[in-house]
């Protein structure tokens, strides 16, 4: 592996690894499948640094990550199946800090600061994406998974 | 006038008309949980870190001055015993679970060491884990197996990344 890399997230099914790498001095979002060492393409995250806390959804579908537009730190998910990025506003005008794709990608779980202290507030994506891995897939897996 | 009449509207109704402007202009717009995020405010003094299994959110929740690991199950809304896992005398740095919320991968700082460990929730066991080679552990990611880790580490004035295959 290279210089400096921070932040990891792996796929749901082990397959992908993003980081946080630096380029240039900017802190950027960078994808890795680990079966063959290659990095893989993504469409929307070549700016607005510094990226930070990406997560993936199970089969690397989905690529979440805070990202910075002007002064403000925004959430976006790229679709890396359709290409479509999704920037998500907390409402209210707040920054995120850190978050967390659920594994099917329906939920999102994100660090905000209220009143001086840490905060978790999870987010429905049911609307907003499709699910990953597919519900026929998802029955696979859960039949090979440990049990719980 | 119209101005008006919309600020005497209900509090209630404000972030429904926020909701339907902006994706009125395209832009989607994330539904909270507002039940589950009740909860998650009433029971924890503060919360950071958060890290998704399938039906599982595990975190970093501060009670009474202590911060401890905590294991969310997102049916019940209500936290899982998690036995010999929360110790008084170390503070956990970083958090990850397995899909099915079997395992929990963590760092914690106890005294002056920094562990690397991995919880088994059935077994109640700690087992600890190895660097193949010497470095400070800080944030961790289990894959949904939790047969995969990947830990960020400092070594030698940077940050790596090792990625340690756990056994079955």
């Amino acid at each position: 592996m290279q210089r400096s890399q921070q932040d990891p997230a792996l796929s749901g099914n082990g397959k992908m690894l993003a980081v946080i790498v630096d380029q240039r001095g900017r802190p950027t979002v960078q994808l890795r499948d680990l079966q063959n060492g290659k990095i893989l393409p993504l469409r929307h995250f070549s700016r607005h640094q510094p990226h930070s806390s990406p997560s993936l959804s199970w089969n690397g579908r989905y690529l979440a990550a805070i990202t910075q537009r002007g002064d403000r730190r925004l959430t976006i998910i790229e679709d890396r199946l359709t290409g479509r990025v999704h920037p998500l506003p907390l409402p209210g005008g707040r920054a995120p800090v850190r978050l967390s794709l659920a594994p099917d990608a329906r939920q999102l779980a994100l660090q905000v600061a209220y009143q001086g202290h840490w905060r978790i507030e999870v987010f429905d994506l049911s609307q907003i994406l499709e699910p990953d891995p597919s519900s026929r897939l998802r029955r696979s897996i859960s039949s090979t998974e440990m049990g719980s | 006038m119209k101005d008006l009449q919309l600020l005497s509207l209900p509090t209630g109704l404000m972030p429904l008309l926020l909701c339907f402007g902006l994706a009125a202009c395209g832009r989607e717009v994330m539904r909270p949980m507002q039940d589950l995020n009740s909860s998650l405010l009433q029971s924890a003094s503060s919360r950071r870190e958060p890290a998704f299994g399938r039906r599982w959110l595990a975190s970093l929740s501060n009670y009474q001055g202590r911060e401890k690991i905590e294991l969310l199950d997102l049916r019940s809304r209500r936290p899982v015993p998690l036995p010999g896992l929360n110790r008084p005398d170390s503070h956990p740095i970083s958090v990850s679970v397995s899909a099915n919320g079997e395992r929990l991968a963590l760092v914690r700082q106890r005294g002056d060491q920094t562990e690397l460990l991995l919880y088994q929730r059935s077994l109640g066991t700690v087992q600890r884990l190895e660097l193949s080679a010497k470095g400070i552990p800080r944030k961790v990611s289990l894959d949904g197996f939790g047969r995969l880790l990947a830990v960020q580490v400092s070594r030698d004035g940077r940050w790596d990344v090792d990625l340690i295959r756990l056994s079955s």
